[in-house]
């Protein structure tokens, strides 16, 4: 339904709830090398699917939630939204942002200054339903008409003529999963707005009371690392043994001998990774044991459960599973005596363990946190490490994770540290704290249900893949082999999935990769060669 | 009809004041959150490029810098020129600033009209009320006419704006024209803070047909503004200070952390099966959650 057709409120149902997917036509265009590139449409579910597990208002499945046989399941569902609904809106369930969400949903003047700046909403064409006030707007209009006083007085005069079904409340839930959460639309609002937390506690309160949530983030995700110690199911044996093949790969690289150090008391950082890394990306690992070897630093990593996977995805959708696994990494911390933690290249770990962390975390647990990027801008910066920028002498731009720019305000110490070892930076614009996210933020990246990766390339990640097509615009040929520098796990998770749909090897000779990768290739104390410059 | 006006006016006046009150109380008196601050934050020394003070090398234990200047200037800037809108929303900007500065000029005309009504009516200070109450006058409904136009016409706007919303930027309309109109016949502003020295004293303003009912739409407006989303003039303080630039880390002993620790004290009821309901914070934080179904491909 074109957006002329909408007349008034009443008129948001209905993009609610009829569904028409996202158009191939309608996604933003790229430049070139793309001036041919055609978009295969999201594909839709197949019947046996669409019966088993309910969509959102685009045909696309990210939560999996089982479609109710039954009315009084449907209803019973209904009334369960209604209830976690009022406990959202209590001081005892949700101390944690009752007021920001209670100034979010009271405040907002529905000016749409925010609406240009949601890379998804402009990158499917300015489809209503991503429009980072309609969520919202959904669930004000239920709060006004079933939870304040005299809700149902004059509805149509106030804009709250809303029955609430099932479909109004799963459909809401889906697009819950439709926004990363980037803050871009909190950070345009004049009045100081935030829907993109609106959008995360609507994904809470699914969780939180109904159950319902997106299984890589809580089944595969938060639940199994509590059970495992790490949400890819490595548990601490396993980790010593990566970590084992670690060493053997550096050696057989560099030539330097390494130990990784585990569970060494009093160290002075306990570094705390994306255990995502060393599966994904062992590299990286390796790079950050070279650093701080060579540097001579005092480090140490956890085996103990939990201590070896910085990852919390309950900073996504649920208070509670996040509480839980951030208590558990600051006692491994505090039993270990560490002086402070250090976060890997891993934004939304950052945010975990940093700023929400300390006020959830009791007094008696803190330990200093540190940003490992603060640190390696010292030993960079200060010459701690001997360094020849002419080892990275290659087109390089730097991705900016949300996480650690928008919401932390650290976005100087890589800048540094790139400056100083790549003669051939250049930044993207937008960047730092206006950054664009890459599409894979709040945990689209490990989003692999039924269509959701399809609708991630092709829509969430469409922008931050322009930009870098833009931040290489003049050496885009892919005889020129290029960098992309994203010092964050889940940014990395989304950008092979970007590079593989968009060929960005083949036609632009783009490859993506970490920080410290960057960092080791320029090491004097390393033999030439460190990055590998090819992508599978 | 004057003695109705009197009481009109004064019922509102207390009733916002009531309603500006309770809503502010419920942000004040909501619980301690967990920090949600965006960047950039207008005190960090590093505000230029966003920066915070985790940038720096062992961050807690280096003296805090906070720059009451930098809030003040980002204030000033969305205040006064509506940066945000201008910069993002230029289409909306064109009739939000007008509609802004008018409501100012209103608001400080009737702050002048007190002064005059305790006893500074000199020409002069009359003069000067006769102008910003005419200027803002005709700011606030040249203002909130536009508004009303972008908001019906543009269809990015449209099905955001309720009837009620119409209705507000329609009264406002008329409270602007009615108040530039009082503000600019001969003798109006006297006539004005004669009246205002009346309602003061509790006793009927007794006013022309134009001045009364030019205090009847206003008073009609500071009624019903506390319940609408107009209150934005005063909890955007929240929206900024408590929430996007509260970057407070915790400190051991401190009214923060008191109030953090009391925070998860608080009993929880959540009914998922990973919740275990009818615990506090602390012990629902601390007891591992029961391993759910896969629900399969």
């Amino acid at each position: 339904m074109p957006l002329s057709q909408l007349k008034s409120p009443e008129d948001l149902e209905r993009f609610l709830l009829e569904n028409e997917g996202i158009a191939p036509r309608d996604l933003v265009p790229l430049p070139f090398p793309y001036q041919d590139w055609k978009d295969d449409p999201i594909p839709e579910l197949t019947e046996d699917q669409r019966g088993r597990f309910e969509v959102g208002p685009d045909g696309v499945s990210a939560m999996r939630v089982p479609v109710p046989t039954t009315e009084e399941e449907r209803d019973k569902l209904v009334a369960g939204f209604l209830d976690g609904l009022r406990k959202l809106l209590t001081k005892e369930n949700n101390w944690t942002f009752l007021q920001p969400l209670m100034l979010s949903l009271e405040n907002c003047v529905k000016c749409q200054t925010c609406a240009e700046l949601c890379p998804i909403y402009t990158a499917s064409g300015h489809a209503e339903i991503y429009r980072p006030t309609f969520r919202p707007e959904i669930l004000r209009k239920i709060v006004s008409r079933y939870l304040k006083p005299g809700g149902g007085i004059f509805p149509k005069l106030r804009g709250t003529d809303i029955e609430l079904t099932w479909d109004h409340i799963v459909r809401l839930a889906e697009l819950s999963y439709r926004c990363t959460l980037c803050r871009r639309c909190a950070q345009a609002c004049p009045v100081g707005v935030d829907n993109a937390l609106i959008t995360r506690e609507i994904r809470k309160l699914f969780s939180q009371e109904l159950g319902l949530n997106m299984p890589e983030l809580h089944d595969v995700g938060t639940i199994k690392q509590l059970d495992t110690g790490s949400s890819t199911g490595m548990n601490p044996a396993g980790v010593k043994d990566i970590v084992e093949f670690a060493e053997d790969d550096i050696r057989e690289k560099t030539g330097l001998d390494i130990k990784i150090p585990f569970d060494v008391k009093d160290a002075d950082y306990l570094v705390m990774h994306n255990a995502g890394e060393f599966l994904s990306w062992p590299e990286n690992l390796q790079a950050f044991a070279i650093i701080l070897s060579v540097a001579g630093v005092k480090w140490t990593m956890a085996s103990d459960l939990l201590g070896y996977d910085s990852v919390n995805y309950g900073l996504f959708y649920d208070d509670v599973q996040y509480s839980r696994i951030a208590i558990k990494h600051f006692e491994v911390a505090k039993n270990l005596n560490a002086k402070r933690m250090l976060v890997g290249e891993c934004g939304h770990a950052h945010k975990a363990l940093m700023p929400i962390a300390d006020r959830v975390v009791p007094m008696e647990l803190h330990v200093p946190v540190e940003s490992a990027l603060v640190l390696l801008e010292d030993l960079v910066v200060n010459e701690k490490i001997m360094l020849d920028p002419s080892r990275n002498e290659f087109p390089v731009t730097l991705h900016d994770p949300c996480n650690l720019t928008r919401s932390m305000g650290i976005v100087e110490p890589q800048r540094n540290i790139v400056r100083a070892i790549c003669p051939q930076f250049r930044e993207m614009e937008p960047h730092g704290v206006n950054n664009l996210c890459c599409g894979g933020g709040s945990g689209f990246a490990v989003g692999q249900s039924l269509n959701f990766p399809a609708w991630r390339t092709r829509v969430s990640g469409r922008l931050k893949y322009r930009q870098l097509l833009e931040a290489f615009d003049d050496c885009i040929e892919p005889e020129t082999k290029k960098y992309v520098c994203a010092p964050c796990s889940n940014c990395k998770g989304q950008m092979r999935d970007l590079f593989t749909y968009y060929e960005a090897w083949d036609r632009c000779g783009m490859l993506y990769g970490g920080l410290v990768e960057l960092v080791v290739n320029a090491m004097v104390d390393v033999r030439e060669g460190f990055l590998e410059w090819n992508f599978n | 009809m004057d003695t109705v006006l009197l009481w009109w006016i004064w019922l509102a006046a207390a009733l916002f004041v009531f309603g500006c009150g309770w809503r502010a109380l419920n942000y004040i008196r909501a619980p301690e959150h967990v920090r949600w601050d965006l960047y950039p934050v207008a005190h960090e020394p590093g505000r230029d490029h966003g920066g915070s003070y985790l940038e720096q090398k062992d961050w807690w234990t280096q003296p805090r810098e906070k720059s009451h200047w930098g809030e003040v200037e980002f204030m000033f800037e969305e205040i006064v020129l509506l940066r945000g809108v201008r910069v993002n929303n230029r289409k909306l900007w064109w009739g939000s600033l007008p509609f802004h500065w008018g409501l100012y000029l209103l608001v400080l005309t009737s702050m002048g009209l007190l002064v005059a009504a305790l006893g500074l009516s000199s020409r002069l200070w009359l003069g000067l009320l006769a102008l910003s109450g005419g200027v803002g006058g005709l700011l606030t409904a040249v203002g909130a006419a536009m508004l009303l136009i972008v908001r019906s016409q543009d269809p990015r706007l449209r099905p955001y704006t309720t009837p009620l919303d119409r209705l507000n930027l329609a009264l406002l309309v008329a409270l602007g024209g009615l108040s530039a109109a009082a503000a600019v016949v001969p003798g109006g502003m006297a006539e004005a803070a004669a009246a205002v020295g009346r309602l003061l004293r509790l006793r009927a303003p007794e006013v022309s047909l134009l001045l009364g009912l030019q205090m009847a739409v206003a008073a009609l407006f500071i009624f019903y503004l506390p319940f609408t989303r107009m209150v934005h003039f005063f909890s955007k303080y929240f929206t900024y200070h408590a929430v996007r630039w509260d970057d407070r880390p915790v400190q051991a002993g401190s009214a923060l952390e008191r109030r953090l620790r009391g925070a998860l004290g608080f009993g929880v009821d959540w009914s998922a099966e990973h919740i275990q309901t009818g615990k506090s914070w602390a012990e629902v934080a601390t007891t591992m959650p029961e391993k759910p179904e896969d629900p399969g491909e």
